[in-house]
């Protein structure tokens, strides 16, 4: 028969998410926790990743990988609060991250001397969520700006989020933004969601951010100790 | 939105099995998308078109099975030995 079937069966993301294992075992190896910052362009994931630089790198030595549709203006801009690496990634129009682009990325950290990465993804709250990127948590922000349904409009986003940030905190006596509905949205959508209000203009709900980021630092330096 | 990544990705999957089974002309595509795959289908179909339509393929036809959950997987691949080069 010259016409015939062949039985694939591969998914889609087999390669990608075989390349995000390895990133994740490199990560643990090295006792590394690494964060994955998501969320609609200009919900503030800069703003707070400067803002925790500007905190925290003192007492922490965190590199951070930024991706952008295009301009390597984010990295700029968090490269003045840490003399560490800020590594940039233009994706030249796509809309996500992918774990290659991480794996090429932290080729060039030292993980010896590295407490924690950050990831700054694409601001998209859609394609992003289907990348596994070899993370050890993702965090979604969503700012009082947009619209408290945003869990409800992009479910798969914030169902695969451990954490939501609630961003601009500072604007709601100027908004009809809702907290209360909004983080009643977030828990129907995902009931272990953990969600802080956030304010990288004021510092409002930043020491919890803060206490987050050393709570994974502790933990994941632990559990490599334990099995080296 | 991400839909030419996800093309590109699946064109990449069946070259590999098209030349593995010694094949010679990649017919057909058969894809199983799950309705939380994050995936638009008539935005997957235009993309896999226009992949397909170029070397080394010959424009092969895509048939998507729907499916419940997340599932994105290229189920099969049809293809024809016997199918003249041009």
């Amino acid at each position: 028969m010259p016409v015939r079937v062949i039985d694939v069966r591969e998914r889609v993301m087999a390669q990608n998410d075989l390349i995000a294992a390895e990133v994740r075992q490199r990560l643990d190896d090295a006792g590394v926790p690494s964060l994955n910052l998501m969320s609609s362009p200009g919900a503030g994931k800069t703003l707070l990743l400067e803002r925790t630089l500007a905190d925290l790198a003192p007492s922490l030595r965190i590199a951070t990988v930024v991706g952008d549709v295009q301009t390597q203006n984010d990295a700029d801009r968090l490269s003045r609060h840490t003399s560490r690496l800020v590594h940039a990634v233009v994706t030249g129009g796509a809309c996500h991250l992918d774990a290659r682009q991480i794996s090429a990325a932290l080729d060039a950290v030292d993980l010896a001397d590295t407490d924690l990465v950050f990831i700054e993804n694409v601001g998209n709250l859609v394609c992003p969520a289907s990348w596994d990127l070899g993370q050890t948590s993702d965090v979604v922000l969503f700012a009082v700006t947009e619209g408290e349904d945003k869990p409800l409009k992009y479910p798969k986003m914030f169902k695969r989020s451990r954490y939501a940030l609630i961003t601009k905190v500072d604007l709601l006596p100027y908004l009809d933004f809702d907290v209360e509905r909004a983080i009643g949205y977030l828990r129907d959508v995902n009931p272990n969601i953990e969600v802080l209000l956030t304010s990288a203009r004021t510092g409002q709900g930043l020491d919890e951010w803060y206490d987050i980021l050393r709570g994974h630092v502790r933990h994941a330096s632990h559990v490599a100790a334990e099995s080296a | 939105m991400h839909e030419m990544g996800v093309a590109m990705e699946i064109c990449r999957i069946a070259e590999q099995h098209v030349g593995s089974a010694g094949a010679r002309f990649l017919t057909g595509i058969g894809l199983v998308v799950g309705d939380d795959a994050g995936v638009e289908r008539s935005s997957l179909e235009f993309c896999l078109e226009t992949l397909l339509a170029q070397p080394p393929f010959a424009g092969a036809a895509v048939h998507i099975s729907p499916e419940a959950g997340d599932t994105l997987r290229v189920d099969y691949l049809e293809v024809d030995d016997a199918r003249p080069s041009h």
